[in-house]
């Protein structure tokens, strides 16, 4: 029996998003939720009253240690996430610059986001989205590295004091890795406001699974998506 | 070559005793920082290597690093002057001036070519061909480039040496840069610091003195024996920074009380110096126990490190600092985003309008 709510419809199920990525992805989430308050703590501390430090619970300390212990949580995950992407080809986000459809398909989503064209092409995974994924990992790069040759150089002479300590000296002083890594956090603040949006957006707009696919792996699309053949090689003629 | 004593051989001329020279060896020991099994070695190298010649220039600077130098009480400036270094030549502790001085200096680089330790304080500076730091009718850059060549190892002393100094903070007029740059592959130990404290000076140049090498030198060639570790990692106050119990002025109670100053701007979190350890003046002070926030005068740039002494982070006038901005950006990120998504919901209404329209249309 049909009802006005309800339609029957033919989707396509493609399988994504290994388990890997999507634990790295929430673990992220929720590190970097952490990683930020706490980070924003430190910079502008609470302030304790007491006669003396042993009548205190050691606050910023404790924040200090959440901090650290978010980081290599963060870290952790990590190697999932590139053990993912070697086994499975749907964890390749990577924007595929050196393919000529990429601009194509680029201007196709930039000219639909600036509200010019009722609609984009199907895409699994669409070309501007690729892009701000890599700028993402690019600021969290950035946060890493400023962030160890902060945290490491407690011992200047450790492994890592040498493996992160150039940090601060390419940067010309640690004054400089403390700004950096306070002001790339905002940065990567405003690409979650704009990344939420975008996946919102894409579920009511599209209804194609964008949100659930970070929990699911899979995406149910109507149409035949442009960069099929990325996880389906028999699709490479089509 | 003429036959140079070594420190023992002063010791010896000046009738002092085998136990005072060992008890000064031990103390030389502690003082460049190595440990107390090295004792042996410092003694044999003080008995047998000569005393060496140290040659010591005045660039662009204010000498205060001479001014703390001469403070220096274990060993005394004047033993180490005296007895355990060949002073052959410095701008403010010679007694002589003048055309001889100058022309001592040349002697001096000639006799002892490629086996004398230049200390320089001061930057260069290279506008308009150097003549804004001239020194004996010389500019100071082309002198410092010609006694630099011949050196056995450079030694830089004070932040002006290292990296420029005040004199090079923006927009710099005078060119003024660290000495670096001019002494083309010689070894160079920079010890940055306005001024570097007393006993870190004397230290580097006894190293290089006994041992005939530089001291181990971390990635910005500073000594690590002295440069190691960050002030806050050695700062008496770091509990009541991990306790979260900071002044919030200079006149309030916790700076009264002595509470952590890294709410007033302390860089004793990004500065590598021993004023947490060692101290000045025979271990008496430093600036954060005297009560005012380190502004990390050992770090290059300190002068333009973008934020004022007082404050953790650069403001940008009205706007505020880098949190007020980010969160300002965000929530108009946020604003627009909600706008651009009102749009989205109105134009996709539109096209399935059409749509149903067009449809609606085949049906009829």
């Amino acid at each position: 029996m049909e009802h006005e709510n309800m339609k029957v419809q033919k989707r396509r199920e493609y399988y994504l998003f290994s388990p890997w990525l999507r634990i790295f992805h929430w673990v992220m989430v929720d590190s970097i939720i952490v990683l930020f308050v706490t980070g924003i703590l430190i910079g502008k501390p609470l302030e304790i009253m007491a006669l003396e430090p042993t009548q205190t619970s050691l606050l910023m300390n404790w924040v200090r240690d959440i901090h650290f212990l978010a980081a290599y949580a963060f870290c952790a995950a990590f190697i999932l996430r590139v053990y993912g992407f070697v086994t499975n080809k749907g964890d390749r986000l990577f924007p595929r610059f050196w393919k000529g459809r990429f601009y194509a398909d680029t201007i196709d989503v930039a000219l639909h986001y600036m509200l010019l064209k009722r609609f984009h092409r199907s895409y699994l995974r669409n070309p501007l989205a690729r892009m701000s994924y890599a700028g993402l990992y690019v600021l969290v790069a950035i946060e890493v590295l400023t962030g160890f040759a902060m945290y490491y150089m407690t011992e200047p002479n450790g492994i890592g004091g040498t493996l992160f300590g150039w940090v601060n000296v390419w940067l010309g002083g640690e004054m400089m890795t403390h700004l950096v890594h306070h002001y790339t956090a905002w940065a990567i603040v405003l690409f979650t406001s704009g990344h939420l949006y975008m996946v919102t957006r894409a579920e009511f707009m599209e209804g194609e699974s964008e949100v659930s696919s970070m929990f699911s792996g899979s995406k149910f699309l109507v149409h035949y998506p442009q960069d099929a053949s990325e996880v389906d090689p028999s699709a490479e003629k089509s | 070559m003429e036959k140079r004593e070594s420190l023992w051989e002063a010791y010896l001329r000046r009738g002092l005793s085998r136990r005072s020279f060992i008890k000064g060896c031990v103390a030389l020991t502690s003082l460049m920082g190595l440990s107390t099994d090295m004792v042996s070695k410092v003694v044999e190298a003080a008995e047998k290597k000569p005393l060496p010649v140290v040659i010591w220039m005045h660039g662009h600077e204010c000498t205060g690093c001479d001014e703390a130098f001469i403070r220096s009480a274990s060993p005394l400036a004047s033993d180490l002057v005296l007895s355990s270094i060949a002073l052959e030549y410095d701008h403010l502790l010679s007694a002589a001036c003048g055309e001889p001085f100058e022309h001592h200096l040349e002697e001096t680089v000639k006799k002892y070519w490629g086996n004398y330790i230049l200390a320089v304080e001061g930057a260069v500076s290279t506008t308009d061909n150097g003549v804004y730091c001239m020194s004996g009718g010389k500019p100071f850059v082309d002198t410092f480039q010609r006694v630099a060549k011949g050196a056995m190892a450079i030694v830089a002393y004070g932040t002006c040496a290292v990296s420029g100094g005040i004199q090079g903070a923006k927009p710099n007029p005078t060119g003024s840069s660290g000495v670096g740059h001019y002494i083309g592959t010689k070894p160079i130990v920079n010890v940055p610091g306005c001024p570097p404290i007393p006993e870190v000076m004397t230290g580097v140049v006894m190293h290089v003195a006994l041992f005939g090498k530089l001291p181990p030198l971390d990635s910005e060639n500073r000594p690590k024996q002295f440069f190691g570790n960050r002030i806050h990692d050695t700062c008496y106050r770091r509990p009541f920074f991990d306790a979260g119990m900071f002044a919030d002025r200079y006149d309030d109670a916790g700076a009264k009380a002595g509470w952590c100053l890294y709410r007033l701007g302390c860089r004793g979190p990004e500065t590598y110096a021993s004023c947490g350890n060692l101290r000045w003046y025979q271990g008496m002070s430093y600036p954060i126990q005297s009560g005012a926030a380190c502004i990390g005068c050992a770090n290059n740039n300190f002068w333009d490190s973008g934020a004022s002494f007082s404050e953790r982070l650069p403001k940008y006038g009205p706007l505020g600092d880098v949190d007020t901005i980010g969160a300002g950006l965000a929530i108009a990120s946020t604003a627009g985003v909600a706008l651009h998504g009102a749009m989205s919901v109105m134009q996709k209404q539109k096209r399935e309008a059409e749509e149903a329209e067009s449809e609606g249309g085949a049906h009829k």
